[in-house]
C-alpha cells in the first residue's frame, strides 16, 4: 500500500513539475532579460542566463520619469487595487445574496440586467463614461475608478451567486426558524460558507484593478497619480527610444505584490467547508 | 394587484435592500452609457463634433458592405469555437489534479499554473510572446534545432498567427482554473467519504460527485468564458493589431480601431450593440439549457 | 517729523503692496499635452520648469503618455470638451481638428510676435498651415529618408547612393547588395504607404484629388510603382511581409540594419539619431531616388510634429508664450538636444551645430539637402485619409505583397472602395 502510493506520487510530481516548467517558460525569459543589458536582450533571444548579469534596467526603471519614481505609481498601484477590491466584494456578494436567496418581484429583471451589463463592449461607453464623470467633476482624481467599485460588479454577482446556490437552503431555514433576520443569515450562515467565492473574488478584483490601464488612462491627468501599469506604458514608444529593460524589470516588480496577495489568500482557501452537520 | 402577504412584504423590502447598491450603481453610472451608445449607433458620430442622426446607414453598411466586418467576425468566431472549450478543459482537469495532493508544496504549483493569468495584458507580455515566435524565437528553436523542421514566421503568416493568439489564451488558463478549484474546496468531504464506503472508486466519484456538485461553478466559467471569448481585445490590440490580413482582427478590436482610429464612433456603437445581441442569444440559449443539466443544492428536491 | 516719516513709510508700503500684488496676479494653471518615451518626457519636463522660473506666475500641468495611448484620450478629452491648452499635435490628424474649430489660429499671436517666428524660414512654417491660416508650430523639422551603411556598401563593392541618384540606381543597389553580402538591400520600404505618397509628388500627382473626392494618381503610376517593389521583394532582397508583419512594434533601435542584416533602411531624419545611437557606428542619410537625373527628389520637409492651442483655451497670450519659449529659447534647446526634430529656429539651429554629435550632423545636414534638392510639401491629409488608409489602402496593400490579388484588380477595388469613403455624405 505505502509504495504504490509514494510511486503514484513520484510520477504525479514529475509530470506537473515538467508541465509548471512550460508554463513558467516565458516568465523565467521575462524575468532572464531584466538583468541583461538592452543590447543582449534580443540578441540572444532563447537564453535565460544572463552573459552580462546587470542591475541597471531596475536603477534606471525605477526612476521613472519626470522626477516620479515607481515608488509612487506603486503606491498608487495598491491604493486603487485596495479600495475597488474592498468595495466589490463587499458590495457584489450582497447584491448576490439578494438575487439568490430573496424571492422578490423584480428579481428576475434586475438579474437580466446584470447580464446585460457584461455583454456590451467597453470601447463604445468609454466616451460618454467620461463625460458622464467629466459633468460631475471627478476627472484626474481616483474616483471614476474607486466608486463605481462600490455598486457591484456583474462578473462578481453572477460568481458568488452560484456558490451561494450550491449552498442548501435547509441551513438558512433552520437559521430562521431560530430566529435570524435576513442580514443574520447573510452575515452568519452564507457569508462563511462561501469562503472560496470570496477569496477568489478578492484575488481577481484585486489583479485585475492592478492591470488595468484604460480607465487611469483616461481620468488620470497627473502623472503623480498614475499607477504601475500606466505608468509602464509610457516606457514604450515606437518612435522614439523603448527602454525594453526597464519596462521588463518594472514589470517584474509589479507582479510580485500580485503573487504574493495570491499565495496569502491561497492559505484561506484550504480550509474546505464543513457543512457536514447537516443531515444529523 | 395581487395581495400581498406578510412574508411577501418582507421579501419585497429585504430583495430591495440587498440589490439597492446595484440599482443605484445602475441608475448613475451605467444606464447613461449603455442607452448614448445606442443612440450613438444611429448617428455619424466623429468624436470630434456633435453626432448627426442617419438612422440606419450604419446598420447598413455593416451588413451589407463592410468586407473587414465578416473578416472580425470569423476571426472572433474561431476564437470562441478553439480557445474557449480549450482553455476550460485545461481549467478544469488541471484543478482537478492540482485537488489530488494535500501537500503544502502543491500551493507553489497552484501559484505557478495562475501566474501566467497575472501578466495578463500588459506590454511586457506582447513583446515576450512576439520573442517566443519571433524569427528567431524560442518556438522556431525547438523546430529547427531539436525537431528539424523548417522555421514557420508565426506572426506573419496569415494560417498561424491567430493561432498564437489561441495558444496565448491557453497559456492564461489560471483563472477560470482558479474558480473551478474553489469550487472544488466546497464540495463537502462527506460525500466522498460515504462514496469510498460505498465502494466507489475515482471515474465514478468524478462523475456522480465531483461534476454534479461542480455544476453551478462549471455554468459560470462556461457563460463567462464565452462571453469573454466574443470580447477578446487587449491581446491582439497590443500584440498583432489585428494582421496579417485581418486575420487577428478581433471584432472589438475592429470597434476600437472604427471608433477611436477612423473617427467613426456611430458606426462602432452600431457594431457593438450587435455584439450584445448576438452574446445575449447565446447566453440566453445557455441559460435555458442549464436546467438539464446544472444541479443546485438549494433546490434539491423542487 | 517723525510722524511724517512714518506716514510716507506707510503709505510707501501700502502702495508696494498694492503693486507688487498686481504683479503676482492671479496663477494661471496652463495644460500641456505631448506623447513620447522616457527620454522625452524627462527634457519636456525640465523645459517646462525653466519656463516656470522665466514666468512666475504661470503654472504648468502636464500630462504626457506613450503615442499609442495619446489620441485615445486626446479624442475622449475633445468629446467632453475637455482639452489641454497647448496640444502636441500630429500631421494626420490636424485637419480633422482643424474643420471642426478645435484648434486656435494662431496667425494673431505670431504677428504681435508673442510667438515670435521672425528667424524662421517659410517652409518651415508652411506644414502648420492648413486652409490658409496657421493652426500648429513646427516642434521639429523632418524627412523621409534611406538611412545606410557606408562600410556595408564599401564591403559589398556598392557606389554610395547619389543625391541625384534614380529609381533604377536604387533598385540595382539593393539587388546588388543583397546578392554581394546576403542580407537585405533595404528594410521598411516596399510595404510603407509614406514611400509611395513620395512617388507620387515626383509623378506629380498625390493621393487624392483636389476636392478630396477622389483617387489622385492612375493606375499606370500605381502599376509602375509595385511592379518595382515586387521585383524586389521576389529576389528576396528586402523582408517579406510576413516578415515584417512578426516584427510591428519593434522599436528603431531593433532594426535589421542596426545588428548589420540590412544595408538600408527607410526612416525620418530624427530617427537616425536613435537608430546610430544603437548600432554604434556611423550611418549616413540619403535622399529618395529620383525619376530622372534632372527632377527633384520626392523627399520633403515635414514638421515631426506641432504644437496647437485649443480653440477654447483661457489664456491664449500666455499657451503662445509656452511655445514661443520652446522654440525660441537657447537653454530649453539646449536640453531637448533636437529629439522632436531640427529646431526651426535659425539662432538656435546655428547655436545647437557645434555641440552635435555626429548622428545629429548628419540628421541636420540632410535637412539642408531636402530644401535644396528635394519638392515642396504637400497639402496636409484630407479628412478622411484615416479611414481610406487604414480599410482600403492597408488592407490592399498587404493582400499585393502576400499574393493574393493581381495589380488591375488591386487597383479597381482601391479606386471603387476609396472613392465610395471619399464620397460619402
Amino acid at each position: 500500500m505505502f509504495h504504490k502510493r509514494k510511486r503514484f506520487y513520484i510520477i504525479y510530481y514529475t509530470i506537473i513539475t515538467i508541465f509548471a516548467f512550460v508554463m513558467i517558460y516565458p516568465l523565467l525569459w521575462l524575468f532572464a532579460s531584466s538583468f541583461k543589458p538592452h543590447a543582449e536582450i534580443f540578441q540572444y533571444m532563447t537564453s535565460l542566463i544572463p552573459k552580462n548579469f546587470t542591475l541597471e534596467n531596475y536603477i534606471e526603471g525605477w526612476k521613472g520619469f519626470g522626477g516620479i519614481t515607481f515608488a509612487t505609481f506603486f503606491k498608487n498601484s495598491f491604493i486603487l487595487a485596495t479600495g475597488v477590491t474592498v468595495g466589490i466584494v463587499l458590495s457584489s456578494s450582497m447584491i448576490a445574496y439578494g438575487l439568490a436567496r430573496i424571492p422578490f418581484p423584480g428579481r428576475n429583471f434586475w438579474f437580466t440586467c446584470v447580464m446585460l451589463t457584461l455583454m456590451l463592449p467597453g470601447q463604445v461607453q468609454m466616451i460618454p463614461r467620461y463625460i458622464l464623470f467629466f459633468k460631475l467633476g471627478w476627472v484626474n482624481s481616483f474616483k471614476p475608478l474607486i466608486v463605481p467599485a462600490f455598486f457591484g460588479g456583474a462578473f462578481f454577482i453572477f460568481l458568488i451567486m452560484q456558490f451561494i446556490r450550491g449552498i442548501p437552503l435547509e441551513l438558512d431555514e433552520s437559521a430562521s426558524i431560530d430566529g435570524a433576520g435576513r442580514f443574520s443569515i447573510f452575515w452568519h450562515i452564507i457569508l462563511p460558507n462561501i469562503k472560496p467565492a470570496l477569496i477568489t473574488s478578492t484575488i481577481f478584483a484585486f489583479y485585475w484593478t492592478w492591470d488595468d490601464f484604460m480607465g487611469p488612462l483616461l481620468y488620470l491627468n497627473k502623472p503623480q497619480l498614475y499607477p504601475v501599469a500606466l505608468a509602464l506604458k509610457n516606457f514604450a514608444d515606437p518612435t522614439t527610444i523603448t527602454n525594453w529593460g526597464a519596462i521588463f524589470a518594472m514589470s517584474i516588480l509589479s507582479l510580485i505584490p500580485i503573487f504574493f496577495i495570491f499565495i496569502f489568500f491561497q492559505k484561506y482557501m484550504e480550509t474546505g467547508i464543513a457543512t457536514t452537520g447537516i443531515r444529523g | 394587484m395581487f395581495r400581498l402577504t406578510k412574508k411577501k412584504k418582507h421579501d419585497l423590502l429585504a430583495g430591495y435592500f440587498f440589490v439597492s447598491p446595484w440599482i443605484l450603481g445602475f441608475l448613475i453610472f451605467i444606464i447613461f452609457p449603455i442607452l448614448a451608445s445606442l443612440f450613438l449607433s444611429f448617428t455619424k458620430y466623429d468624436i470630434l463634433s456633435s453626432p448627426k442622426f442617419i438612422g440606419l446607414e450604419n446598420w447598413k453598411r455593416m451588413f451589407l458592405e463592410d468586407r473587414r466586418f465578416l473578416n472580425a467576425t470569423k476571426a472572433t468566431l474561431k476564437y470562441v469555437i478553439f480557445a474557449v472549450p480549450a482553455r476550460l478543459l485545461f481549467a478544469f482537469i488541471v484543478a482537478l489534479i492540482l485537488n489530488l495532493s494535500e501537500h503544502k508544496i502543491i500551493r507553489l504549483y497552484r501559484a505557478i499554473y495562475y501566474v501566467p493569468s497575472l501578466v495578463g495584458g500588459s506590454v511586457a507580455v506582447a513583446v515576450m510572446w512576439r520573442q517566443i515566435f519571433g524569427l528567431d524565437g524560442l518556438v522556431n528553436f525547438i523546430m529547427e534545432k531539436i525537431l528539424g523542421m523548417s522555421r514557420i514566421i508565426w506572426l506573419g503568416d496569415p494560417k498561424t498567427a491567430i493561432w498564437t493568439l489561441i495558444l496565448l489564451a491557453m497559456w492564461q488558463f489560471g483563472s477560470p482554473m482558479l474558480i473551478f478549484l474553489a469550487g472544488l474546496k466546497q464540495i463537502p468531504e462527506s460525500l466522498y467519504e460515504a462514496a469510498s464506503i460505498d465502494g466507489a472508486t475515482f471515474w465514478p466519484q468524478l462523475f456522480k460527485i465531483t461534476i454534479p456538485m461542480l455544476s453551478p461553478v462549471i455554468f459560470f466559467n462556461l457563460v463567462m468564458q464565452t462571453i469573454g471569448g466574443f470580447m477578446v481585445f487587449t491581446q491582439a490590440y497590443i500584440i498583432t493589431g489585428g494582421a496579417p490580413l485581418d486575420t487577428t482582427l478581433f471584432y472589438a478590436l475592429y470597434i476600437y480601431q472604427k471608433g477611436f482610429r477612423d473617427y467613426d464612433m456611430g458606426y462602432a456603437s452600431a457594431m457593438a450593440w450587435f455584439l450584445l445581441v448576438i452574446i445575449a442569444i447565446i447566453t440566453f440559449i445557455l441559460f435555458k439549457t442549464s436546467g438539464r443539466w446544472v444541479y443546485y443544492e438549494a433546490e434539491r428536491g423542487r | 517729523m517723525k510722524r511724517f516719516i512714518k506716514i510716507y513709510i506707510l503709505i510707501f508700503l501700502l502702495v508696494f503692496l498694492f503693486l507688487s500684488s498686481n504683479y503676482s496676479a492671479e496663477v494661471i494653471n496652463l495644460r500641456v499635452s505631448w506623447w513620447g518615451s522616457q527620454t522625452r518626457h524627462n527634457a519636456t519636463l525640465k523645459v517646462i520648469e525653466l519656463f516656470e522660473k522665466k514666468y512666475p506666475n504661470i503654472k504648468i500641468t502636464p500630462e504626457y503618455t506613450a503615442w499609442s495611448d495619446y489620441w485615445t484620450k486626446l479624442n475622449t478629452q475633445a468629446a467632453a470638451q475637455n482639452l489641454p491648452d497647448v496640444i502636441q499635435h500630429d500631421y494626420q490628424y490636424i485637419t480633422e481638428w482643424v474643420t471642426r474649430g478645435l484648434l486656435l489660429p494662431l496667425d494673431d499671436l505670431i504677428a504681435k510676435k508673442i510667438i515670435n517666428l521672425s528667424d524662421v524660414a517659410p517652409q518651415y512654417i508652411q506644414p502648420g498651415i492648413i486652409k490658409g491660416k496657421t493652426y500648429g508650430i513646427n516642434l521639429g523639422v523632418n524627412a523621409l529618408g534611406l538611412v545606410y551603411d557606408p562600410e556595408l556598401f564599401k564591403k559589398a563593392g556598392v557606389p554610395l547612393p547619389k543625391t541625384d541618384w534614380t529609381w533604377d540606381d536604387f533598385k540595382n543597389t539593393v539587388i546588388q547588395l543583397n546578392k554581394k553580402l546576403g542580407i537585405y538591400g533595404v528594410e521598411g520600404f516596399t510595404g510603407q504607404i509614406e514611400c509611395f505618397k513620395i512617388w507620387l509628388i515626383e509623378n506629380g500627382q498625390w493621393l487624392y484629388s483636389e476636392d478630396g473626392k477622389n483617387l489622385g494618381f492612375d493606375e499606370e503610376t500605381f502599376t509602375k510603382w509595385w511592379k518595382m517593389m515586387l521585383e524586389l521583394e521576389d529576389a528576396n532582397a528586402v523582408p517579406s511581409i510576413a516578415v515584417d508583419v512578426s516584427r510591428t512594434g519593434l522599436g528603431v533601435e531593433d532594426q535589421f540594419i542596426v545588428k548589420q542584416k540590412s544595408a538600408m533602411s527607410l526612416a525620418w531624419s530624427n530617427q537616425l539619431i536613435a537608430i546610430s545611437r544603437a548600432a554604434n557606428r556611423p550611418l549616413k542619410m540619403a535622399l529618395f531616388p529620383r525619376i530622372s537625373k534632372t527632377a527633384k527628389s520626392g523627399s520633403y520637409l515635414k514638421a515631426s510634429m506641432f504644437f496647437s492651442i485649443n480653440a477654447q483655451t483661457k489664456y491664449p497670450k500666455e499657451a503662445g508664450m509656452f511655445i514661443d519659449f520652446f522654440t525660441n529659447s537657447i537653454e530649453a534647446n539646449k536640453i531637448l538636444a533636437a529629439e522632436r526634430g531640427v529646431p526651426i529656429s535659425k539662432k538656435i539651429q546655428a547655436f545647437l551645430k557645434p555641440q552635435l554629435t555626429p548622428a545629429q550632423k548628419e540628421a541636420f545636414d540632410f535637412i539642408k539637402l531636402v530644401e535644396k534638392y528635394g519638392s515642396p510639401t504637400p497639402p496636409p491629409d484630407v479628412p478622411r485619409h484615416a479611414e481610406v488608409s487604414n480599410n482600403v489602402i492597408g488592407p490592399i496593400w498587404e493582400q499585393i505583397r502576400y499574393k493574393q490579388i493581381s495589380l488591375d484588380k488591386a487597383f479597381a477595388q482601391l479606386k471603387s472602395q476609396a472613392e465610395k469613403i471619399l464620397q460619402r455624405q
